[in-house]
């Protein structure tokens, strides 16, 4: 008991910068948010208080909604992503020659930054880039298109970036999660006479479900975060701008922090419930097991 | 095992070599570009390779030009400060954690686990004005001070080796007259090696990526591998194949850390997912 006060000290000492810090940048922020997205602040001056004056606007002008439709798109390039993600961790989960250079060239995109992916894709959809002259290679000149400048095609073109930045994160994730089942499942379904594909339908797919599901619900909450691929290659020009570039320039550019606040707010909150979800579906997950 | 069958097996080859094509093919032609001429560059197709495999004049102009050296140095730094301090203060938290018992216990978890519901993208708006009241816009601390918060993720990696280490070594410890600092600093920080290792991993490549922060705070004066990279091709209409020795240059780092660490990044991030 001696030791109780010197222990208080060490407590003290170890906690109060990081919590500070979280204070400081994380929490007090968002409660500031909060306030001035009731407010016409400029960034300067004193706030003026406008009541929802600032999310009537995002919720009824077609120029905001559509910041949301953007992020549909990514929404729907998730699908394919998180399928061809797991076919994958499927495949690799076994002994084969030319294992470990596959998994090395699978995890190239991963380690790449919004920079490098953005400019690679930006030769990727050039007009005379790599995608259309792969169509007058096979011969399929009639499917080339102005990628990138087609503002019909823009956000579906580059939206599907994503497919190919993160699905090695999804890959990552599902592989992990199928070596973590007890090989004994796989040898008593064996005995049993099991199937393969029976095998992933009813004994890898039930066993990481969660992981799957915390999945789908990442890629929900990143999909309205999007900001690097359109900011980047397009500056959100031909209509590809999303929430958080709008909050940047709402804030940074146009002196609208009022606004700005109240666009951060609402992605939190779609966030809030991503994750939150996401955090009691896992502890479901962890009871019944 | 259950035995693969032959159709299986062939499917599995047609399906991997399939993925590795669809993973490749976009980059290829950046290659073949950082070894083309401008005159080549425009008079040839992307996917021709380039005629002289030792062109390096993109990759010295790049350098030259786009200062990019410098900017791999500016992000050395503050990788090295940022990823010393953020694990530093998440072995020293979760050591608290742990080990004590105090009032407040729950709220600081509490606080430390809801950080993860606050996107840094929503809150930028006022951590600018803070930064900017700070005086710290355009100097490295402003990136440093973002970086180096602690994790959730970070404080569940070092839960998990600290249940595995005795309490009974501490206890042994402290009846010899060991203070609690020398307890955290002789015993548990080397005991927590493995789990630094992860988060160094996981949270380096994140740090080394990150385009958003060091966009926002650091555009002039310092600026990091990533924004100097985008400021490259961006506001100067750098030529492409320019351009894509610069992104060549930027895989290497990347790709050296990778070559010798790849089984960490797979077992580092499938721990974190479990944990």
């Amino acid at each position: 008991m001696k030791k109780s006060k010197s222990s208080r000290i060490l407590i003290i000492t170890f906690l109060i910068l990081p919590i500070l810090q979280l204070l400081v940048f994380s929490y007090i922020p968002i409660l500031c948010n909060l306030y001035l997205s009731f407010t016409n602040y400029k960034g300067i001056g004193t706030p003026l208080f406008i009541g929802l004056e600032n999310y009537k606007r995002l919720l009824t002008d077609t120029q905001y909604i559509k910041l949301f439709k953007n992020c549909l798109w990514y929404m729907l390039a998730a699908i394919p992503q998180l399928v061809f993600a797991f076919v994958l961790a499927v495949f690799v989960n076994g002994k084969f020659r030319g294992l470990s250079v596959v998994k090395s060239i699978l995890i190239i995109p991963y380690l790449l930054n919004g920079v490098i992916v953005s400019t690679i894709f930006i030769i990727f959809f050039n007009n005379s880039g790599t995608l259309n002259a792969i169509l007058d290679f096979i011969g399929l000149d009639s499917f080339k298109h102005q990628w990138l400048q087609d503002l019909k095609l823009v956000n579906p073109s580059i939206a599907s970036i994503s497919i190919w930045r993160y699905y090695g994160m999804n890959f990552i994730m599902f592989f992990g999660a199928l070596q973590t089942i007890p090989s004994e499942l796989f040898e008593a379904a064996a005995v049993d006479g099991c199937k393969k594909w029976q095998e992933i339908l009813y004994i890898s797919i039930p066993s990481i479900r969660n992981v799957l599901f915390i999945n789908i619900l990442l890629s929900v909450s990143g999909s309205i975060q999007v900001f690097e691929i359109p900011y980047i290659m397009l500056n959100g020009a031909n209509g590809t701008v999303t929430p958080v570039i709008q909050i940047q320039q709402s804030a940074f550019a146009e002196n609208r922090v009022g606004f700005a606040a109240a666009l951060s707010i609402l992605v939190f909150v779609i966030v809030l419930i991503a994750v939150g979800l996401q955090n009691v579906l896992s502890k479901k997950g962890d009871k019944q097991r | 095992m259950i035995q693969e069958s032959k159709l299986y097996r062939i499917l599995r080859y047609v399906f991997l070599l399939a993925a590795c094509i669809f993973v490749i093919i976009p980059v290829v032609p950046v290659v073949y570009m950082a070894f083309k001429t401008g005159v080549e560059y425009s008079s040839t197709n992307v996917l021709t390779p380039p005629s002289n495999w030792l062109n390096f004049y993109n990759f010295a102009y790049a350098i030259r030009v786009g200062k990019l050296g410098r900017a791999l140095m500016n992000t050395a730094v503050i990788l090295g400060i940022s990823l010393s301090l953020q694990i530093l203060f998440t072995t020293m938290v979760s050591y608290v954690l742990h080990r004590f018992e105090f009032r407040g216990k729950k709220i600081v978890m509490t606080l430390f686990t809801l950080t993860m519901f606050i996107p840094v993208v929503t809150t930028q708006t006022v951590v600018f004005q803070i930064i900017y009241r700070m005086r710290l816009v355009n100097k490295m601390p402003s990136v440093i001070i973002l970086y180096s918060g602690v994790g959730i993720v970070g404080i569940y990696i070092m839960f998990n080796l600290l249940a595995s280490i005795s309490k009974e070594l501490d206890e042994s410890a402290l009846i010899d007259g060991a203070s609690y600092f020398t307890i955290y600093r002789r015993i548990i920080l080397p005991l927590l090696k493995p789990a630094c290792t992860t988060l160094l991993i996981l949270n380096g490549i994140g740090m080394y990526n990150d385009f958003f922060i060091p966009n926002l705070y650091l555009r002039k004066n310092v600026q990091t591998f990533t924004v100097a990279l985008y400021q490259f091709f961006g506001s100067t209409a750098t030529p492409f194949e320019i351009v894509s020795a610069a992104i060549l240059l930027g895989i290497i780092p990347i790709g050296i850390v990778y070559l010798f660490l790849q089984k960490y990044i797979y077992y580092g991030l499938a721990g974190a997912v479990k944990s």
